[in-house]
């Protein structure tokens, strides 16, 4: 609110009329007993890492370990008219933290809630933005990427999403983002600038950049200090990666791990990563050694990286399967 | 060695879809935790009856499969001859115990074809004993068998890397052309997959037969199925050079297409 106070002129502020009914209620004491405290979700801690950019950090831990909701960077950017939420964390509880911590900072609507891919701790959370009535924004290829995946999330993480769990809870994109050029979102007084990108950690990776503060989000595209996993193509992703390093930003907000302000420095530890787990797979390609060969010998530096026993070597199986057909 | 088949379903094809369907059945009455063998049990009398099956040691024979696989849809599977098999392997049923599909192939080998190693690509849906039995040319059948956890693998949509030409077959020799693997690019579609564009069920659509031949002589004949991964892989590896060049037959069902390549030693398409 602070930056909204600052740097919006009084005709762009937010009307408060959509906050009208939960003053009143709140003013007649009957709020607190409308929604008991232990209903009411807990903000997510964010930092604000520039003007109006608000970041949730995710933790460091296995998709199996308690808390693996909560591993990705999740966030949201404020306009003068609307808000955008940029992916809604991998579940229930952390889409409704990430709302209310938004809250405390803006009235205004959520106008768009943007997936930089479809993969659950990205994706969970969005159901906890239905009532907002965003526009639901991702790669063109993601509601089909989402509508593969359903099923599965359904299965594994039921428990992630509000009991009893539904597939319409898994809430896709209603409007998707092509590959060519950019598609810029306004906020009101600032604009998101959306890149789809050709199948590289995902088959659906989408970037956003806030040209207010030159801030960069890349999703899964940087992963700073966690295990970079290979789901869609690695030389998709090291071209992208060349491409992205280009990109001249003053914020980076990584898909995992610390956010920085050197771009080329938070690419450099996963682009060293990709480039190894590359030559070390077409070497044993062209040595004509099996699969198994590869995911015992490839073996890239790993002292940098978390999870790095269950993340490498099914890189290396997917990896292997991608590149035996070059 | 000389069944042919032009045109239908060969006969030990539609005997073996007839035996999976049955056993398929007896594999998901199993819901236990471990790795149960009730699944072998029914599989075992079906398959050999009452024969005698011993279980040899490492330097005979031994199977070789990550016992938590990185990848459920393609988990690499080897298979290791020596000692007195060596050259005395005339038949190989790998099974999948736990697979709606169990019984993964049945290779006939050209009795004599010093073949040391197997390697297969497979899907794996939940915990199970992945198992080899071998005929050797004198009668005996020798098992063994190794423990692989995943989940889901015969489920597991087709993969981003999919694409390419349909029966498109690649060969990568080793340096030494002691070793041929080969792979035929083909979704190897299982049947438990669903479309993820009209939410739709993936018809099976396999590759059903795999026969490897030199100079008009049969080295190898597969039958083979949908617990093999998607493009389908076999790789043989021998203590002397491949005989070049290598002719590679794999037929598709439900198409009966045959899809045909050869390999001559030094080149690798």
């Amino acid at each position: 609110m602070s930056y909204l106070r600052r740097t919006v002129p009084p005709w762009l502020r937010p009307r408060r009329a959509a906050c009208a009914p939960r003053a009143a209620l709140a003013l007649l004491g009957l709020w607190a007993a409308a929604a008991p405290a232990t209903d009411a979700p807990a903000a997510l801690p964010v930092t604000q890492v520039a003007p109006g950019v608000f970041v949730h950090l995710g933790k460091p831990l296995g998709l199996d370990a308690p808390g693996h909701d909560d591993i990705a960077n999740i966030g949201f950017v404020v306009g003068a008219r609307c808000v955008a939420v940029i992916d809604s964390g991998g579940s229930m509880r952390v889409g409704d933290g990430l709302r209310a911590a938004l809250r405390q900072r803006s009235p205004l609507p959520v106008c768009y809630l943007i997936n930089t891919h479809v993969h659950v701790d990205h994706v969970l959370g969005n159901a906890a933005f239905r009532d907002e009535h965003p526009q639901f924004v991702g790669h063109a290829g993601l509601a089909a990427a989402l509508a593969r995946s359903r099923d599965f999330f359904l299965q594994n993480y039921a428990a992630d999403l509000e009991a009893p769990a539904t597939a319409t809870e898994i809430i896709g994109a209603d409007r998707g983002v092509e590959v060519g050029p950019d598609v810029a979102l306004d906020l009101g007084g600032r604009r998101l600038k959306l890149r789809a990108w050709p199948k590289a950690h995902s088959d659906c990776d989408l970037t956003v950049y806030d040209e207010a503060t030159g801030t960069l989000f890349t999703g899964d595209l940087l992963f700073v200090g966690r295990t970079p996993v290979v789901d869609g193509s690695i030389k998709g992703w090291v071209s992208a990666d060349e491409s992205l390093a280009a990109v001249p930003v003053k914020h980076v907000v990584p898909g995992h791990g610390a956010p920085g302000t050197d771009l080329a420095a938070a690419l450099a530890p996963q682009q060293r990563y990709l480039d190894a787990l590359l030559e070390g797979v077409r070497t044993q390609l062209a040595l004509g050694k099996p699969l198994q060969d590869a995911l015992r010998d490839v073996q890239p530096d790993k002292s940098a990286w978390l999870l790095f026993e269950q993340t490498h070597p099914r890189n290396v199986a997917r990896v292997y399967q991608e590149l035996e057909w070059e | 060695m000389t069944r042919r088949h032009i045109g239908k379903p060969p006969p030990r094809t539609a005997a073996l879809l007839a035996v999976l369907s049955v056993l398929a059945a007896a594999a998901s009455a199993d819901t236990q935790q471990s790795p149960a063998n009730g699944a072998w049990q029914y599989m075992r009398a079906q398959l050999y009856g009452t024969r005698d099956i011993s279980e040899v040691g490492d330097e005979t024979m031994s199977i070789e499969a990550p016992g938590s696989t990185p990848d459920p849809s393609a988990t690499p599977v080897a298979l290791h001859f020596g000692g007195d098999l060596e050259g005395k392997v005339k038949q190989v049923r790998v099974i999948i115990d736990n697979n709606p599909s169990p019984l993964v192939t049945i290779m006939d080998l050209k009795p004599g074809l010093p073949v040391q190693e197997i390697d297969l690509r497979v899907r794996i849906d939940r915990y199970t004993s992945v198992r080899a039995v071998a005929e050797t040319t004198d009668g005996h059948l020798e098992m063994r068998s190794t423990w692989v956890n995943a989940s889901g693998g015969c489920s597991t949509p087709p993969s981003a890397t999919e694409g390419g030409t349909l029966g498109q077959i690649r060969f990568r020799p080793s340096a030494d052309a002691k070793a041929l693997q080969i792979s035929i690019r083909h979704p190897n579609n299982s049947g438990f997959q669903i479309d993820p564009r009209t939410g739709d069920p993936i018809p099976p659509h396999f590759v059903s037969h795999i026969r490897v031949s030199s100079g008009g002589e049969t080295l190898m004949e597969a039958d083979t199925g949908i617990s093999l991964s998607e493009n389908p892989t076999l790789r043989i590896a021998s203590h002397a050079p491949l005989r070049s060049p290598l002719t590679v037959e794999a037929t598709d069902v439900p198409t009966q297409e045959r899809y045909t390549a050869t390999w001559t030693a030094g080149s690798t398409k």
